[in-house]
């Protein structure tokens, strides 16, 4: 799974979720993409899960790129533990994913089956997505 | 490249309220500038300059009638759309003289198969190129029909036009066909688990301190 090998800070205020992503908004290494459309705090796992969804799909032939990096981490505190006692210990790796930001990208030759993968991979990730082309839309 | 003709309106009010007053009338907030004039900012009929750009590309020259100044050349710079509702924003234009070179960027579009089992990666979208800016490439083609893995193309394998010179290097590479990954090498992709988080050690003295 991603992870940071070194960070600054090991407990870091929560991302902020508000705004739109500023870049990374097109798709620009393969064919096909994942789009956000809502904000989202996605952890390692998923993205992991997803990638997983897409390359079991695809099985092989094909090349998946993952446009984001969970660097943020999010801490938790123990269950039943009362309150105070400082800040929880860190429990996820998040990336802070904004409305418009390309999450993954694959270049396959079938089309249909390369759009059935990034289906798949949309399930595994906790916001609404769209899928979308290296050409982009029709104004 | 055919000319296209706009009707463009002067913008008297600024800001991020006036823009959207201009895009909720059917309009595009745009600005037009170049020559060492001072810009002059307008408003495009949305719906019109949207099929402009479908029909005639990122790099369409327009001729523009702006009321009570005339009528101007203009190449569209930059284009600025919303990342998810799909709609123009904005629009830079340039203004060019008949005869006059412009640098822009020609899109590269693959066409073909290439050879089974092999995967065709596009490294770069768009090339630079000098070119007569009333004659300016849709679009660069290049077929990767048969290409066997192994295979690279580059800039300067390219079929420019005669009067279209290319600014970007020579070497710059637009394609890659590679042998396709097999189902082990993609499994492989990722191999960072259990990397553990190291933390600065200013920050873990510290922490200890604090402990």
């Amino acid at each position: 799974m991603l992870i940071p090998r070194k960070v600054k800070h090991r407990k870091q205020h929560s991302p902020q979720r508000s705004g739109a992503a500023k870049g990374g908004t097109r798709v620009t290494f393969g064919e096909l993409g994942i789009q956000a459309l809502e904000p989202a705090y996605v952890t390692n796992r998923q993205i992991e899960s997803a990638r997983i969804a897409i390359t079991r799909h695809i099985r092989r032939g094909g090349k998946v790129w993952i446009n984001i990096f969970p660097d943020r981490p999010l801490t938790k505190k123990p269950a039943e533990t009362r309150m105070g006692s400082g800040k929880g210990s860190p429990e996820y790796w998040v990336a802070n994913v904004k409305p418009g930001r390309v999450l993954f990208e694959m270049s396959f030759p079938n089309e249909a089956v390369a759009r059935e993968a990034l289906r798949r991979a949309i399930h595994k990730l906790p916001m609404k997505c769209r899928i979308v082309t290296r050409e982009g839309g029709d104004f | 490249m055919s000319e296209v003709r706009l009707a463009a309106e002067p913008r008297t009010e600024f800001g991020k309220g006036a823009a959207r007053r201009t895009r909720r009338a059917g309009k595009i907030p745009a600005v037009l500038y170049g020559h060492g004039s001072d810009p002059k900012h307008l408003a495009l009929p949305a719906l019109e300059f949207a099929r402009v750009v479908r029909e005639h590309g990122q790099n369409a020259v327009l001729t523009l009638d702006i009321d009570s100044a005339g009528s101007e050349l203009a190449l569209t710079k930059t284009v600025t759309t919303h990342p998810i509702k799909n709609y123009i924003e904005h629009v830079d234009l340039l203004l060019v003289k008949r005869g006059e070179k412009v640098t822009v960027d020609v899109p590269v579009v693959l066409t073909g198969e290439a050879a089974p089992g092999t995967l065709v990666t596009q490294e770069a979208d768009s090339v630079q190129v000098e070119a007569d800016a009333l004659n300016i490439p849709e679009q660069f083609e290049v077929s990767v029909a048969g290409v066997q893995a192994g295979a690279q193309i580059h800039a300067s394998d390219l079929s420019l036009p005669s009067g279209v010179t290319l600014v970007t290097p020579a070497d710059h590479l637009l394609v890659v066909v590679a042998a396709a990954p097999t189902a082990a090498q993609m499994e492989s992709t990722i191999d960072v688990e259990g990397a553990g988080v190291v933390e600065q050690a200013s920050e873990s003295g510290e922490a200890a301190a604090q402990g």
